[in-house]
């Protein structure tokens, strides 16, 4: 509001980031009003009354969307949502895979001294990591779904857990910088990149974000991409492995892409 | 964004506040400006020695948004600080202080940024490391800048910024009397303190997950108030 009564009377002694910012915070304020970080499960007979009648591509999608999936799960349009959609869904499936449930702490329980190797602070980031390693023991026991539901729903914790990937994410790219040097536009290093689209809360995430979290964590996806071309969704696989001969074709679970957004997918 | 985020950044900074008493580090000091508030922090900057800084006491406040550690807190310094980076508000302006959605920086020198891991420690030695090698590239006090490249430039020749700064570091003792301080001089000394922040023994309860639970309602509600109150007024 203030920043609106303040553009008719523009004074350029003025500095408008803080109207700026306090706008923005109004918008978050309103999103985070009506969305759950993480939602119960939805139809596609649900979603498909966010189009209209008339938006056929985006209706015929969803038609065929439902020839292999049963629902989905919204997440907050936060900038987080591909990190949350990511870690409710696969610890959702860890609840009923004890095999890939160690598998997957071990590769947890050894990053941490992974990412304090690579510089960032110790005291904090145990801070971040024990939270996280904490929600992740909680699959260890089949049954706690809703359990699972509330606490990525619980704003503090949901958040440290996004930031533990995130950090995760960063450090993978700067283990490897010399494979992902070449993907990053502007002429940034990787570790600029990290620290500026990466390691920031609320940063959307791009392809290289979805390769380096999945390969990190060594966790196969694969994401329905929903965009107005062609007659069906383009499914892409991350797959982690680095040859073919081990490549699992398989994914943990599926994300949709709606553009801009990330939702959990559950197959028939 | 109710209570928790702010729950959050309650437990963030007791967890700190608690680290950095516990373990005082090289070349500051901190405590809360106000008992009652744990968003409003006062600390102090000892002038690292061999510098023209050496012997100063700086009194600075950090405020921390309701997002922290999300966003970056300011620091703002109280003593009188003629340098290339300080507005004349005694607002510090360095990268890791920037929040992730404004970039005043683009197409600057390689800095680090701000991300949910750093702390008030990784804060304040930052500030430490500038105060001797200031960044001249997005001066916030164009004045000061272009006196402190003169000086550098004629070999410390041409003294107006080094009698500006020893000037102000001398002012700066009147306040470590008050508050019964003594600086230290040299280097040792300096970073005598720093051994217990080598030991990576760290007491258990660091971990406790209640320290939230310590405040109650209205107590968080009151950080809300009084960040409301103070926002806006930052630089003019």
């Amino acid at each position: 509001m203030a920043a609106q009564a303040h553009a008719i009377d523009y004074d350029p002694e003025r500095n408008y980031d803080e109207d700026t910012l306090a706008q923005q915070r109004e918008i978050e304020k309103e999103i985070a009003e009506s969305q759950p970080l993480i939602s119960s499960l939805f139809t596609f007979d649900d979603i498909v009354e966010e189009y209209t009648r008339e938006d056929e591509v985006y209706r015929h999608k969803i038609e065929n969307l439902k020839t292999r999936y049963a629902n989905l799960r919204k997440t907050r349009g936060d900038g987080n949502c591909f990190f949350r959609a990511f870690g409710f869904g696969y610890l959702e499936t860890l609840l009923s895979n004890p095999t890939d449930y160690q598998r997957f702490l071990e590769i947890c329980e050894k990053s941490k001294d992974e990412l304090i190797a690579l510089g960032f602070p110790q005291f904090t980031l145990e801070d971040f990591y024990d939270t996280f390693i904490d929600i992740v023991k909680q699959v260890k026991n089949p049954g706690q779904l809703e359990k699972l539901l509330e606490t990525f729903n619980d704003q503090g914790l949901s958040d440290y857990f996004v930031v533990y990937l995130r950090l995760l994410v960063s450090g993978f790219l700067q283990k490897n910088e010399d494979d992902y040097i070449p993907f990053i536009d502007g002429e940034r290093t990787v570790k600029q990149f990290c620290s500026q689209e990466v390691e920031p809360m609320g940063k959307e995430s791009d392809h290289i974000h979805a390769v380096a979290l999945t390969k990190a964590l060594r966790v196969p996806i694969c994401v329905e991409y929903m965009d107005r071309e062609g007659q069906t969704c383009n499914s892409f696989m991350f797959d982690p492995t680095e040859s073919p001969e081990e490549s699992s074709p398989k994914p943990a679970l599926t994300l949709l892409y709606r553009p801009g957004h990330y939702d959990i997918l559950y197959p028939l | 964004m109710a209570q928790s985020p702010s729950g959050s950044a309650v437990k963030a900074l007791q967890l700190e506040l608690k680290k950095i008493q516990a373990e005082p580090v090289e070349g500051f000091r901190v405590k809360l400006a106000n008992d009652d508030n744990i968003f409003e922090w006062e600390v102090a900057i000892f002038g690292p020695p061999g510098t023209l800084y050496e012997g100063g006491y700086f009194k600075a406040h950090m405020k921390f948004p309701p997002d922290y550690p999300y966003s970056p807190p300011t620091v703002r310094f109280i003593s009188k600080m003629w340098h290339p980076n300080v507005y004349e508000n005694g607002e510090v302006c360095i990268s890791i202080l920037h929040p992730p959605v404004d970039d005043p920086q683009s197409g600057e020198l390689p800095s680090e940024r701000w991300n949910p891991t750093q702390t008030v420690r990784t804060i304040l030695l930052s500030v430490i490391s500038l105060l001797n090698e200031p960044n001249t590239f997005s001066p916030a006090n164009v004045d000061a800048s272009v006196m402190f490249r003169k000086w550098k430039e004629s070999k410390e020749k041409e003294k107006e910024y080094e009698n500006i700064i020893r000037k102000q570091v001398q002012a700066t003792k009147e306040d470590a009397a008050k508050d019964q301080v003594r600086v230290p001089t040299t280097l040792q000394e300096y970073c005598v303190s720093s051994i217990p922040a080598l030991d990576n023994q760290v007491d258990a309860d660091f971990y406790d997950d209640d320290y939230v639970d310590d405040l109650d309602a209205d107590e968080q509600e009151m950080y809300h108030e009084e960040d409301e109150e103070d926002s806006g007024n930052e630089e003019s």
